[in-house]
């Protein structure tokens, strides 16, 4: 073998690299500290993009509404996953139908999903809104009231990725010794007490991996706010990246759109790193 | 393979920027079949008259807007050298970037100018500089559409509306048709979605004919922090504290006013031929001046959603280019405008002018928007009025969409983050 | 007994909501749209004419094409690349070669919001906006599929390639010839991956391409929802839904237990 095999072999992932994440990632930086629309040169501005960040209400307000989705979003996931996961783990017939129905939403596209709920959840003549009136309740504007859209958005985003993390808690709660269960039942051990002491512990981990995924998907997310809100009402659905677009392909502010790019990604890595310590605490 | 890839590419686009030498001057139009049909007479009747300057025509290639494909051309460095489309707004920060031709420091585009325009659009499309970069071209001014049977009705409020009368229209057309308790009924709709753009179909015009065309910027300052701001947003905030107007998206089977849902819209003279074609036996419709103020005087303008010719400084012979321009937008050109598009040249005295007189009475529905054409506004000269109206945007869904504000305090609040956005600018 | 019907009226319930909504869809997308929000299962007054709507509007065909090349391309790149990188750190041993393991998993931490701008201006700087190569390049190479690829090159025994060089093949034979057919389900899996992630990628197209003759489904359909080409009409957005999603639904249906394994060992890469 020649001497310089391993680095022609490398070099795709080296040439790539540096094109699209070193050079980004230093650009980005660079950005952060100019003014520029594209056409005219670049401006150098300091920190002024950082200082007017701290006061712009719209990112704080991104900042809120990703909050807002994720203190929904996270809870009912693991909620249901586990649930869902925990009755296929059982003996159950047809299970792998079951497990392909929930996975559905997993593999189409985002923009299906969203195109398909917004129908349902639409206020005039939606078929949740018809739900609603048949029994004799009130229609709700899932996606024109302030107070609802984004915990609507929150629950069609559990709808479209629940199906991933139903099969994750099935492969950790597959990987819980079986000893474990069968020492407690000689203890007379409840079956909540087994969930809570034996379970939950040992799925810690996939937890963890779930709270994750979900923030970042959190941080990321676009297509769903996009095509059904632009961001409204009164941007309450306006997310992180909704807003990066929004400045830097609206107004033209690609100085400033890189600014909230960097904050928003050191705010995901923080809140990611918190997590993990806090996981570790638990275990 | 990357590699090659990467090479291969490189090669293609470098080689893209060396073709340039004796190229025809490239014109984009608008990618619309009727104005795809303009564009290519035009260039027949350009090269009859000089076949010595070659010139091409080009729909701008379609996509989510144009003006994001004029951005990306201009960063490309690939602008055509005419392009007629320019949405007015726009004009300002091309200039500011200096990729525009200076179209004043041409041979004859003053005269030229002076013949087609009154000083009033003159002076709006006069940039910050005193240059001028745009030639006046086409405009669609914002009107009220009316169900003329639906609103027969009504006691004591036809159009032409006062802000009273078509309250009280809405008071009487209002209703729940199936009693299920929502209202399913409403005098109109407005798109009620925060972004920018929006606020040039219903806030703009109404400012517009209240205030009897005031600028929103004025010496790079807010201008609109008064009471015609105030009340066009109390006007449109009563249509919706009272279901007058449908707050949530329509989402009909068909046009919620060709279904009847609404009675009245807002919008321009493209509407025509999509109502003429899809609508249903005994539908009626008559077009009218926008909603004023009570004891409002003088004439009503309105919006007209200006879009605009441009010479971009790659052009390597600009004079040809505006000797072109100039034939596109003659009296002949103007009339073919017309026939072929439905859209108004804006030019004085369409609507008397014998030359287009044939054309009018051929397309009686047209002839309003032809009237309405002498008391239009475009847009302030202003860098950032896309910011500007999103400021006025965020105000209106506060104000006028959830009534979290009064009228007073969300003009005030855009008014002030107005000042701001451009005191830092 | 009690807690076994329990147990499947919830499943069956869930997977209800699950499938459901898609049978909606299908039938909406060919009911008139007087019939629209019915809760039905089968189409009310059947009718093709959404669909015909869909393609007079809106070049689908077109953008199917788009995006089957750009996923297919893609894909078998980012199998070539991940290939090699792989294999290089799986099996050679080469100065530099912990750097670039860690710069990997640097690379797969870093969210994409910073480096979206930039990349939109690289694309515009080096000509390629409203071009192939802004769908294909950026995407040619991934690290997740590196680091599947070094993973399962270092569970394959050294004999393996030892005979091979004996034969006298060179390094890419050896990856490409010897140790791919070893290693199938991860090159699934790596298919699987890509190839979904591209054909359901919507952001990145919606920002570098602005012909309509380059876009790819998920952007056209996008666009095609929120603008106003459908003229309000909800049938024709949902039709335009379903073509989106049928291509890859099919795929599901052969493949599906690759699905879920691929995307459940996607899910634990942290």
């Amino acid at each position: 073998m020649k001497k310089w095999m391993p680095y022609l072999l490398v070099s795709p992932y080296l040439l790539h690299f540096s094109v699209f994440v070193a050079f980004p990632v230093v650009f980005s930086v660079v950005l952060t500290f100019h003014s520029w629309n594209i056409i005219s040169p670049m401006k150098y501005v300091g920190l002024a993009n950082y200082r007017h960040l701290i006061h712009d209400r719209l990112f704080w307000q991104a900042v809120w509404n990703t909050v807002r989705f994720l203190i929904v979003h996270i809870p009912l996931q693991i909620l249901v996953a586990l649930t869902l996961a925990e009755l296929l783990n059982r003996t159950v017939r047809g299970a792998s139908f079951f497990r392909a129905a929930f996975f559905l939403p997993v593999i189409v596209s985002g923009v299906v999903v969203t195109i398909l709920w917004q129908q349902l959840l639409s206020y005039n003549s939606g078929i949740l809104n018809r739900l609603l009136t048949t029994v004799g309740m009130a229609r709700v504007a899932w996606l024109d009231d302030p107070a609802v859209a984004m915990y609507s958005i929150a629950v069609m985003a559990t709808w479209k990725n629940v199906g991933l993390y139903i099969i994750l808690f099935l492969v950790g709660l597959q990987s819980v010794p079986v000893q474990l269960y069968e020492a407690a039942d000689l203890e007379g051990a409840t079956n909540w007490q087994k969930f809570r002491y034996i379970t939950l512990p040992m799925i810690n981990p996939t937890i963890f991996t779930v709270v994750v995924l979900s923030t970042i998907g959190g941080f990321s997310l676009f297509v769903e706010p996009y095509i059904m809100t632009e961001g409204g009402p009164m941007n309450t659905t306006l997310s992180a990246v909704m807003y990066i677009y929004r400045q830097a392909f609206q107004y033209y502010h690609m100085g400033y759109s890189a600014t909230l790019g960097f904050c928003f990604a050191l705010i995901i890595l923080f809140v990611v790193i918190i997590q993990r310590r806090y996981v570790e605490q638990e275990v | 393979m990357i590699f090659r890839l990467l090479f291969v590419s490189v090669l293609i686009s470098s080689c893209h920027r060396e073709q340039s030498t004796d190229q025809p001057i490239t014109f984009w139009c608008s990618n619309n079949a009727g104005e795809i049909t303009f564009a290519q007479q035009q260039t027949e009747r350009w090269k009859k008259l000089h076949p010595d300057k070659p010139l091409r025509y080009q729909p701008i290639p379609e996509g989510q807007s144009s003006e994001e494909i004029i951005l990306a051309s201009v960063v490309g460095k690939t602008t055509p050298d005419i392009y007629a489309n320019m949405w007015q707004g726009n004009v300002e920060m091309y200039a500011k970037a200096g990729v525009l031709i200076p179209l004043d420091t041409l041979t004859g585009f003053r005269e030229f100018i002076a013949a087609r325009c009154d000083s009033a659009v003159i002076r709006e499309i006069t940039s910050s500089d005193g240059h001028i970069y745009q030639v006046p071209w086409k405009v669609n001014p914002i009107m009220l559409f009316c169900n003329i049977p639906a609103l027969s009705a009504l006691r004591s409020a036809q159009p032409p509306y006062t802000y009273s009368t078509y309250l009280e229209a809405g008071r009487q057309f209002r209703q729940d048709k199936n009693g299920d308790g929502y209202v399913d009924q409403w005098l109109g709709y407005t798109e009620v979605k925060a972004i920018w753009y929006q606020r040039l179909f219903n806030f703009y015009p109404l400012y517009l004919a209240a205030s009897n065309g005031a600028p929103l910027i004025k010496n790079n300052k807010a201008a609109f922090n008064n009471q015609y701001a105030i009340e066009v947003f109390r006007f449109l905030q009563t249509l919706y504290k009272n279901d007058y107007f449908a707050r949530e998206r329509l989402s009909a089977t068909r046009d919620p006013f060709l279904a009847q849902r609404i009675a009245t819209q807002f919008t321009g003279p493209w509407t025509v031929s999509f109502l003429d074609k899809f609508k249903d036996p005994g539908f009626d419709y008559g077009i009218y001046t926008m909603p004023v103020p009570d004891g409002h005087q003088g004439p009503v303008y309105t919006y007209g959603d200006p879009k605009n010719i441009v010479i971009f400084n790659t052009c390597r012979d600009p004079q040809t280019a505006w000797e072109f321009v100039k034939t596109l937008i003659d009296k002949e050109g103007d009339r073919q405008l017309m026939e072929l598009t439905n859209q108004f040249p804006r030019r004085k005295h369409v609507d008397t002018d014998p030359f287009f007189a044939t054309f009018l009475a051929n397309n009686p529905r047209l002839k309003p928007f032809a009237q309405q054409s002498r008391y239009i506004k475009g847009v302030d000269n202003c860098e950032v009025i896309v910011e500007v109206f999103d400021i006025i945007s965020q105000e209106y869904e506060a104000c006028v969409i959830f009534n979290k504000k009064t009228p007073e305090a969300a003009i005030a609040d855009a008014a002030r983050a107005v000042d701001v956005l451009l005191g830092t600018n | 007994m009690l807690q076994t019907i329990l147990k499947y009226s919830l499943l069956v319930l869930a997977a209800l909501s699950f499938i459901y909504p898609f049978i909606w869809m299908l039938s909406a997308s060919l009911s008139s749209e007087s019939s629209l929000g019915e809760l039905t299962l089968l189409p009310v007054d059947f009718t093709w004419n959404n669909y015909v709507t869909v393609f007079t509007k809106i070049p689908l065909d077109r953008a199917f094409l788009n995006s089957a090349l750009v996923a297919v391309l893609t894909t078998g790149l980012v199998l070539l690349s991940g290939a090699m990188v792989g294999y290089a750190l799986a099996r050679l041993d080469f100065v530099g070669k912990n750097i670039i393991f860690y710069l990997i998993i640097f690379t797969m931490t870093l969210p994409f919001q910073i480096t979206l701008i930039p990349n939109y201006i690289t694309m515009v700087k080096l000509g390629w906006v409203d071009t192939y190569l802004a769908l294909i390049v950026p995407f040619a190479l991934n690290s997740l599929s590196v680091l599947l690829f070094r993973q399962a090159f270092q569970s394959l025994p050294q004999a393996l390639i030892d005979a091979a060089r004996i034969d006298g093949a060179g390094e890419l034979r050896i990856i490409f010839q010897v140790l791919i057919p070893n290693i199938f389900p991860t090159v699934l899996t790596i298919t699987i991956l890509t190839f979904m992630g591209l054909w359901n990628e919507a952001l990145w197209p919606l920002i570098v391409i602005r012909d309509e003759s380059t876009m790819t489904m998920p952007q056209l359909v996008t666009l095609f929802s929120v603008g106003g080409r459908a003229e309000g009409q909800l049938g024709v957005k949902i039709a335009a839904a379903v073509m989106l999603a049928i291509p890859i639904v099919v795929l599901y249906l052969f493949f599906q237990k690759h699905f879920i394994r691929s995307m459940a060992s996607s899910g634990l890469k942290d």
